[in-house]
């Protein structure tokens, strides 16, 4: 290695952050005549405190990777021949402000939708453009991430208890939640905490890296976590486990909660959950005797579909039964910031019309993640917090309706999908009917880093900055009380630009300039920092002196406010703005979407249960396949089946296998272990092979190994209240790949 | 003197090898070397009654070396801070080091011809810095430090916690101590 002298003159250290997930760990960075020489984990930075995962050390080969996307692209030949024309920034922005314009005259601002990905983006600024244009189909995939957990919990307590006090606390329920692959300094924390006595409870399929570390591991069948959960709520009011002070205090329908749940019995859950009845009471007990508690949001719950909304309302009241809200050591409500201006009141959402709300594609059916729920939402949130939670996010077109939308005409036409930094037909669900929604919608434009299967069948891809090149604050998708600041290290290389400015530009070409008064995302940034009052002169200023706002840390806010944020002001286990929407005020007990126990003759052809979704390194989501410094790690993709059911199956350590749905089939090679259950397969997301023929039809293989091709969309399944889709708890069957069988679905 | 050793606590280690990855790419390895890769034992066990473990290795800066008894040009040496290290301008590429290591801790560079190991990132040190593996891990599952500094972390763990050392009976006194919570 070159040895490189951190103390050589005009050398500045940057305080940057890595941006290759949302945990955004502090990163210094040594930058010399705007060149960076060095970089390494910020020690004072509170979470990751100096360390970096895999990816984190990736940064500089990223940053200048010759598979870069670094100027405007615009199509020359037919749609994903990939064949392209650079062009200036501002010719793609008119001819794009062009189109999109046409199309709103044509077919009305509904026509044009926008899909994100995971919170890598300054998305206040897409949806203050799409308000400002008119079309309320703003989309991510984050249902399957958070967002329904978060509305849910706020119908029923006011706000979502996302903040954990974990110094404090007694017992950590992981539930669908593997810190040890997927937020490393989480993981840190509670291996630190673990030392000193805190009870750790995984429930999880797999016996995952956290799993190995924990006091108790609940290996339940994939998708039945909403049993689980309503048995623990019968084994916590059955056994006198509650806090009942606490819930006659603060709550309404525990009455009827526990009529509701008197037929939950473990013993009920054990056949749905494969957990013995000993198994539930024991993690049960576990999380109700050791008070203070926390139960960590994990995406498995909101990957479910169908049963998901129940499941986190079921386990939404587990807290409140057990008095772990708000308290020193359990699950607190902050509410949102009352200090800097918040993602929601950046989005300018009073712009878009009540006609136009009522457009939302999916709000019909789906209604708490969408115009109805959110809007009732941020009434009740505003008349107590002030606030309401972010609209981009928490109020969204469903995607699924959307593509179909866009492949049917049905509701209405939609003509347009831009873009932002997701690779849809990797991270949606059923990628057979992404991929047709992608190549048939009429315009298409991508915003990224890499010319990823979606890039390369866009009409224009516009290069995007990325980590070190664009400043970052981090505050939970701008629902946190506490901030935490990064600044640029360089300039973006070569013509990239950060997505603020795309969206910001062709705002300004479509006549929202008066709106758009920052020049720079810094100058956006200070303008949110500047009620603060740390008297700051720039935004940078406020990184290198301050660079995180931590308010003073406060418990029992319901006692000094008189309540919570709900219509009664209490918490209301029996939720009456889930009833006002029209959904069961109760959690009622739905069975995973395919499951061998409701549907035998499915079972019958797909005798095995599926469950997708999870992290694992080095891998972020759909991302870094291209990146050899990583892909070493994995250079293939992988299932996990155990040993007893491969030998069924004839199926051996690395065969390549089929792994089939009703939906289709995809390859991925066979790791045999013991830390799944027999019946069980779980399949690795988001993979694509960037080393392929990119054009279309081959798109880098991107159905091929996709685990996304098995999951189910189909209206039915998904959940009612937030229209989240299956990912787990799925059925389905797997085989050896022969010699010359040919690939997946095209 | 200082004696460099490293402690590697295997009930915090996750396996998520941020530790192999800092290292090859700060210390700029062709993509075919690895210094300190990261096995993982089991799980072990039949399903649910599992165990899971992980153990990164590197070169164990061993206090008798048979590497650099092996070597033929003097390039293998150990500095009298315990870390052993290879001369690149005195590397003839013989192997003999790579043949005689017991823990496959040293790697042939096809493009220099020379042979490459671990040197707990010396010049680091020398500045007073951490190796990049052990600042990397988020885990604190590594934990640097000198044996000869009573008050510091690395002597407190060996001699506090229940360790072992990797092939210990061959005698070659290495100075990686694994911190570990149930029998391999």
């Amino acid at each position: 290695m070159k040895k490189i002298d951190l103390q050589q003159e005009g050398l500045e250290i940057k305080k940057a952050c890595c941006y290759f997930c949302h945990q955004n760990c502090g990163v210094l960075v040594y930058v010399k005549d705007g060149k960076i020489l060095h970089f390494e984990g910020d020690p004072d930075y509170p979470t990751n405190t100096g360390g970096l995962c895999c990816r984190g050390n990736v940064n500089l080969i990223h940053l200048d990777h010759p598979a870069r996307v670094n100027y405007p692209l615009k199509r020359k030949g037919k749609r994903g021949a990939g064949e392209w024309e650079r062009i200036s920034w501002d010719q793609a922005l008119t001819e794009i402000a062009d189109r999109l314009a046409a199309i709103k005259a044509e077919f009305g601002a509904e026509a044009v939708a926008t899909a994100g990905g995971t919170s890598r983006t300054d998305d206040w600024a897409r949806r203050r453009f799409m308000n400002l244009f008119g079309s309320p189909n703003c989309f991510h995939n984050s249902h399957l991430c958070w967002i329904p957990t978060f509305m849910v919990e706020t119908a029923i307590y006011g706000w979502s208890p996302f903040e954990i006090d974990l110094g404090l606390s007694r017992c950590i329920v992981l539930w669908g939640q593997n810190p040890g692959a997927s937020t490393l300094p989480e993981m840190s924390g509670i291996s630190a905490l673990k030392e000193k006595g805190l009870k750790v409870i995984v429930i999880d399929p797999r016996y995952t890296e956290t799993a190995a570390k924990a006091d108790l591991w609940l290996p339940l069948r994939p998708g039945s976590d909403l049993a689980l959960a309503l048995a623990w709520i019968h084994v916590i009011i059955y056994e006198g486990l509650c806090d009942y002070d606490f819930i006659q205090e603060n709550c309404v329908g525990f009455d009827e909660l526990t009529a509701h749940v008197e037929q939950f019995t473990p013993e009920w859950a054990e056949p749905i959950t494969w957990l013995s009845a000993e198994q539930i009471r024991e993690g049960a007990r576990m999380y109700a005797m050791n008070r203070p508690g926390n139960i960590q949001w994990g995406v498995a719950i909101d990957q479910q579909g169908k049963p998901a909304g129940a499941a986190m309302h079921a386990r939404a009241i587990l807290r409140a039964i057990t008095g772990n809200l708000d308290c020193p050591g359990a699950d607190l409500l902050t509410g949102p910031s009352q200090e800097f201006i918040t993602d929601e009141e950046m989005e300018l959402n009073e712009y878009l019309p009540e006609e136009q709300k009522a457009k939302q594609l999916g709000s019909d059916r789906f209604k708490l993640v969408t115009w109805p729920g959110y809007g009732r939402i941020a009434e009740l949130t505003k008349k107590y917090w002030g606030k309401a939670p972010t609209a981009e996010w928490m109020c969204e077109a469903h995607p699924p309706t959307v593509y179909n939308a866009i492949l049917t005409g049905k509701p209405y036409p939609v003509k347009a999908l831009l873009v932002s930094a997701t690779n849809p037909v990797n991270s949606y669900g059923e990628s057979q009917k992404t991929l047709a929604a992608l190549r048939a919608v009429d315009f298409l434009v991508t915003c990224d880093y890499w010319l990823t299967p979606c890039a390369m069948l866009s009409d224009y891809v516009l290069p995007i900055a990325g980590s070190f090149e664009r400043p970052t604050i981090t505050s939970t998708y701008g629902c946190s009380d506490f901030l935490l600041a990064s600044q640029r290290a360089i300039q973006p290389l070569y013509e990239r630009r950060t997505d603020f400015e795309f969206w910001r530009d062709l705002g300004i070409k479509l006549g929202q300039a008066e709106h758009w008064p920052w020049a720079t995302l810094e100058d956006a940034y200070l303008y949110r920092l500047e009620p603060l009052g740390y008297g700051v002169e720039s935004y940078d200023e406020f990184v290198e002196y301050y660079r995180f706002h931590f308010p003073e840390r406060q418990y029992y806010k319901y006692k000094e406010k008189g309540g919570f944020a709900t219509p009664s002001g209490k918490i209301e286990l029996y939720s009456s703005v889930l009833e006002e929407l029209g959904y069961p005020p109760l959690p009622p007990y739905i069975p995973p979407v395919e499951n061998e126990i409701d549907h035998p003759e499915v079972a019958k052809e797909y005798p095995l249960v599926l469950t997708t979704g999870a992290g694992v390194m080095p891998f972020h989501h759909s991302e870094h396949f291209q990146i050899k410094e990583l892909r070493f790690l994995r250079h293939e993709p992988q299932m996990e089946i155990n040993p007893r059911t491969a030998k069924e199956y004839g199926i051996e350590e690395g065969d390549w296998v089929w792994i089939e749905t009703r939906r289709g089939r995809i390859k991925q090679k066979a790791h045999l272990t013991e830390g799944i259950s027999p019946g069980v397969v779980f399949t690795q997301r988001g993979w694509w092979y960037p080393e392929r023929d990119m054009r279309d039809p081959e798109l880098g293989g991107c159905l091929e190994s996709n685990t996304n091709v098995l999951t189910s969309t189909v209206l039915e399944d998904c959940d009612p209240l937030s229209g989240t889709w299956a990912n787990r708890g799925l059925l389905c069957k797997v085989y050896k790949v022969q010699d010359g069988a040919k690939e997946g679905n095209k | 003197m200082a004696r460099y050793a490293l402690v590697i606590d295997s009930r915090r280690c996750i396996g998520c090898h941020s530790c192999t990855v800092a290292c090859r790419v700060h210390n700029e390895l062709p993509i075919d070397m690895i210094y300190n890769p990261v096995t993982t034992v089991g799980p072990k066990g039949v399903f649910p009654h599992v165990r899971m473990m992980h153990i990164p290795l590197l070169c164990m800066h061993c206090d008798n070396p048979p590497c650099v008894d092996a070597c033929p040009t003097g390039a293998s040496q150990q500095r009298p801070d315990g870390i052993v290290w290879v001369d690149q301008n005195k590397c003839v590429g013989c192997k003999a080091c790579v043949m005689a290591c017991p823990y496959g801790a040293r790697v042939s560079n096809k493009e220099t011809g020379t042979v490459q190991k671990c040197d707990f990132c010396m010049e680091r040190v020398e500045d007073g810095l951490l190796p990049f593996c052990v600042k990397t891990c988020h885990q604190k599952a590594r934990i640097f430090g000198d044996l000869d500094d009573k008050d510091s972390d690395v002597f407190k763990l060996v001699n506090k916690e229940p360790s072992i050392r990797l092939l210990a009976e061959l005698g070659t006194e290495p100075q990686v101590y694994y911190i570990y919570s149930w029998e391999v």
